[in-house]
């Protein structure tokens, strides 16, 4: 049979392909370690040494190359994010619960929410900026113009993730629920959300990340105060060093702590939702 | 709502799905606390009749009403009729005490908790589930998750409840004893059952009454005896499975089929002629006999099954068609018969129901 | 349907879609809107105000520079799109149909999908160490013995963006092409294997065309992403990589609004004729 050539030499493929994807992480963490301050961000390695980390968070006497303005921006982004998060997902409950019904210009509400992640932040953000400068006469701000930009560019992310979930979603425990006399609006709070709950984390999730890292649009709807990446971007016409690798690695590893916590709380959600797929296989 | 006013009902009331018409202007009305069988093949619409009335759907046309009022209107948290799926929908994140007490507790009026923990009790001791309270619904049986399902909407104590083919997903066994249980609850309740099925045998054994459902129309609502004895039109006699029909001319007061020409005294009015007899009074003849008790229909002996009470034997005529005669073993020793042989069924031309295009004589 | 149960879902719909809709039309559409209005504009040496003209239009096609990037743009996004569908499909291929076990299958998706927990423009950056004369490549290269001479092409060149767009971009072609053949019935192709179909055969009438819905997900995942790219070509091509997004951007910094409009404009155009060419080939409402 062809899949017994074919598939461990597709294995084979895709060890390479991961290999191909982790190049720049391996790199760049090779990199973190090298020596400092006179190392630079290329190879070969002249000592390895944890210097950069260390910069990083200041533990080192004081040289020429200037710590990562960082500080203030990661706040930023924080905040930034977690803002997004939560009104991206909940602009996305919405809207895929009212997609659950058949309705008249649903086609053009779809691809009106869709149209927000397929253009890109260039110009969203050009426009946003254009916007505020000439028409509405504000400035921009992080927390005002990129937010909105954000949004837009997180909230079909989460209208996509919810309206999978929602078309799994056996309604007959709502019906149910009203068939005992209760209103649909408490039908949702106490039935379908806990229910939905753990596509609800995976849309938060989606939305937190995308905003964390979100660079074109922040760059032209952000202003004076910058986000993280917009720091980033800032060193790029400066010199680079390595402490910007060591950056790298450590915020892949918050990332990681991230997804560790987002999956515990699946883990626990996921429980309840393995019981209602139950009763769909007995029906 | 007085004295007089029907439980509920039903005027003109119509569904579509697209380019499908599942209630095509249903008439009905239920007039007293009874057990109501809905029956019918699927496709015929009668989980749309019970999803319109619970209010899960609305009609395209006509109106419901139930006790008195004009519901058709109301969203269906508003109506006050019970409701039991067929795939229970017990809620998976409560325990099965919270599943019973979900309404009290969430419903508009607000119930005092005491009085909560006392139906709920009384409600799980009905169902016979007495020491499950704390259970989740992934740790129980099916058979005790129709209960809950059950003790869940009786708990609200509603007036009418609906259920959606309640013992479709439990086995045969279980499903028996369910039946009695059924009867038994509605009966000290004191409230209506709407049950949906489409088990013509669970229909005939449960309701006190049965509506029979075809093509988005109530085309017969009688008492189980009077639908199996004396069935409207031809496709509800096909759907009982107790009939052996038989396609033919009716001319002059005498029906032509394969079994020869029979006199017919009575015929009920129909899309096309059928000659109908019943399993259980189709006899076996030899092939050589004389003496008939009416037609003769030539036929050649395939198999026998036995069901308990009664075996049936199944016999195949010359245009293979297959045709059944149920011998109840009650009324002595059935024959032995010789797979492949020829053999003639014969029956009283008397017990025949015969139905007509044409209501002649 | 009755008239008032009819009424009050409509009324719910409303309701639900309601803020979503006009956050889209306030903060997308008016803006992509504002630019088209202000390519019009006249554009003084600081500052644009709203006499419309057509001078920045002119100026973008009688300039050289400019319309070269917009082929350079067009050039780049083809081979990146290809590339990227040529070695993301066969990994696809492998996640979503031939692994069995659905943990090994979400595992190797997560695998892809880690390395974008590192900010992406740490990432661009991480490519010119890897790009360089004494990049890693080029040493790797030397130490097995493959080449004599460090390749100097492959940093600050197009091939570079190249490389770095499809190396990031690529997972975006895998992850919907994975999707949509994980959700392929196995049984279907073991009948066609009982009817003594060839894999060949089965790959092309069977397996391909029911990939295609997530083909174009992806194609347009990296079509948009790709289109308005100007992070990369900044990074790694030592600014000899032109493309629509990096004008838009340097305009904008010397405050050229009008024409940095005008290239949003062409941006859009371009975006817009894409998308919906690859939307005319699969109908994606049906797929969710």
């Amino acid at each position: 049979m062809e899949s017994k050539i074919l598939k461990p030499i597709l294995a084979v493929y895709v060890g390479l392909f991961i290999l191909f994807l982790y190049g720049p992480f391996i790199v760049l963490s090779i990199l973190s370690f090298q020596q400092g301050p006179e190392g630079g961000p290329q190879f070969p390695i002249i000592e390895w040494s944890t210097y950069w980390y260390q910069h990083l968070f200041g533990l080192t006497p004081p040289s020429r190359i200037a710590p990562l303005p960082v500080g203030e921006a990661l706040v930023r982004s924080l905040t930034l994010a977690f803002m997004t998060m939560v009104t991206a997902t909940v602009l996305g409950v919405m809207a895929a619960q009212a997609f659950r019904k058949r309705f008249r210009g649903a086609g053009v509400v779809f691809y009106l929410i869709v149209l927000g992640m397929m253009v890109p932040g260039v110009l969203t953000g050009l426009g946003t900026s254009l916007l505020a400068n000439n028409v509405v006469g504000i400035e921009r701000h992080w927390w005002s113009t990129a937010f909105l930009a954000h949004v837009v560019y997180t909230f079909p992310f989460a209208f996509l993730v919810m309206l999978a979930i929602l078309n799994r979603f056996d309604g007959s425990v709502e019906e149910a629920s009203w068939s005992l006399g209760v209103s649909p609006i408490t039908t949702f709070r106490k039935v379908t959300f806990p229910l939905i709950f753990p596509g609800v984390l995976s849309a938060m999730l989606f939305a937190f990340t995308l905003s964390f890292d979100e660079f074109p649009r922040t760059l032209f709807a952000s202003g004076r105060d910058q986000t993280l990446p917009l720091a980033i971007y800032g060193t790029f016409s400066v010199e680079i060093h390595p402490n910007i690798f060591a950056f790298g690695v450590m915020t892949t590893l918050f990332s990681f702590a991230l997804l560790a916590v987002y999956g515990i709380l699946m883990g626990l959600s996921v429980r309840r939702a393995k019981k209602m797929a139950m009763q769909e296989d007995i029906a | 709502m007085t004295q007089s006013d029907p439980i509920f009902r039903l005027e003109g009331v119509t569904r579509r799905y697209g380019n499908l018409t599942a209630l095509n202007g249903i008439d009905f009305v239920a007039e007293d606390n009874s057990y109501i069988a809905l029956l019918g093949p699927s496709g015929s619409g009668k989980t749309s009749l019970l999803r319109v009335i619970a209010g899960f759907e609305a009609p395209d046309t006509g109106r419901i009403w139930f006790q008195g009022r004009d519901i058709t209107d109301l969203p269906a948290h508003e109506r006050g009729i019970g409701f039991v799926f067929q795939n229970f929908a017990l809620f998976p994140h409560l325990t099965i005490f919270e599943n019973v007490a979900f309404g009290l507790r969430n419903g508009a009026i607000k119930v005092p908790d005491a009085e909560i923990i006392d139906r709920v009790r009384a409600s799980i001791d009905m169902v016979g589930l007495a020491g499950l309270e704390d259970r989740n619904p992934d740790q129980i049986s099916g058979g005790q998750k129709q209960r809950v399902a059950l003790a869940r909407s009786l708990v609200m104590q509603p007036k009418l409840v609906l259920l959606d083919e309640p013992l479709g997903a439990l086995d045969a066994n279980l499903r028996e004893r369910m039946q009695t249980e059924l009867r038994t609850i509605r009966e000290r309740l004191d409230v209506t059952f709407l049950h949906v099925t489409g088990s013509e045998t669970e229909a005939l054994a449960m309701g006190d009454r049965v509506a029979v459902l075809d093509a988005g129309r109530i085309v017969q609502y009688d008492t189980p005896d009077a639908i199996y004895d004396r069935p409207i039109i031809s496709d509800v006699a096909l759907f009982l499975n107790r009939f052996n029909l038989f396609e033919g001319t009716l001319k002059d007061g005498r029906f032509h089929g394969p079994f020869g020409a029979a006199p017919v005294s009575s015929v009920r009015a129909n899309d096309t002629d059928v000659y109908a007899i019943r399993y259980d009074r189709t006899r076996i003849f030899d092939a050589d006999s004389s003496e008939l008790p009416g037609p003769a229909l030539p036929v050649r002996y395939l198999a026998s099954e036995y069901l308990g009470s009664s075996i049936i034997f199944l016999f195949e005529t010359a245009d293979h068609k297959t045709v059944e005669v149920d011998h109840h073993l009650s009324l002595g020793e059935p024959r032995n018969l010789s797979v492949g042989q020829n053999y003639i069924l014969s029956w009283d031309p008397a017990q025949a129901i015969v139905f007509g295009k044409e209501a002649a004589q | 349907m009755s008239a008032a149960i009819g009424k009050r879902q409509k009324a719910t719909t409303f309701q639900l879609l309601a803020p979503g809709v006009v956050w889209m039309i306030l903060f997308l559409v008016a803006p992509i809107m504002m630019i088209v209005y202000v390519s019009f504009w006249t554009q003084t040496t600081f500052a644009i105000n709203s006499t419309l003209t057509l001078d920045s239009w002119r100026n973008f096609f009688a300039s050289e520079a400019y319309v070269g990037a917009l082929w350079t743009t067009i050039r780049l996004w083809l081979i990146v799109l290809t590339l990227t569908f040529i070695i993301g499909y066969p990994a696809a291929l492998y996640v979503g149909l031939m692994v069995k076990s659905k943990t090994v299958a979400t595992v190797l998706l997560v695998l892809c999908v880690i390395p974008f927990w590192t900010s992406f423009l740490i990432r661009v950056l991480a490519w010119r160490p890897m790009l360089g004369k004494e990049g890693a490549i080029n040493i790797i290269l030397q130490k097995v013995g493959l080449i004599d001479t460090p390749i100097e092409v492959l940093l600050f060149s197009e091939l570079s963006v190249i490389i770095g767009m499809t190396q990031i971009y690529v997972v975006f072609m895998v992850g919907p092409i994975a999707f949509m053949l994980g959700r392929i019935d196995r049984n279907i192709i073991e009948a066609a294997r009982d009817l003594g179909a060839g894999f060949g055969r089965i790959f092309w009438k069977i397996i391909f065309p029911l990939s295609l819905p997530g083909v174009v997900v992806g194609a347009i995942f990296v079509s948009v992403m790709v289109l308005g790219e100007f992070a990369t070509s900044g990074a790694l091509s030592g600014r000899k990589v032109n493309l629509l997004g990096n004008i838009i951007v340097t305009q904008v910094g010397s405050l050229k609004w009008a024409m940095a409009s005008v290239v949003g404009v062409i941006l859009t155009i371009l975006l817009g004729i894409v998308v919906a060419g690859f939307l005319r080939i699969v109908d994606l409402k049906r797929e969710i």
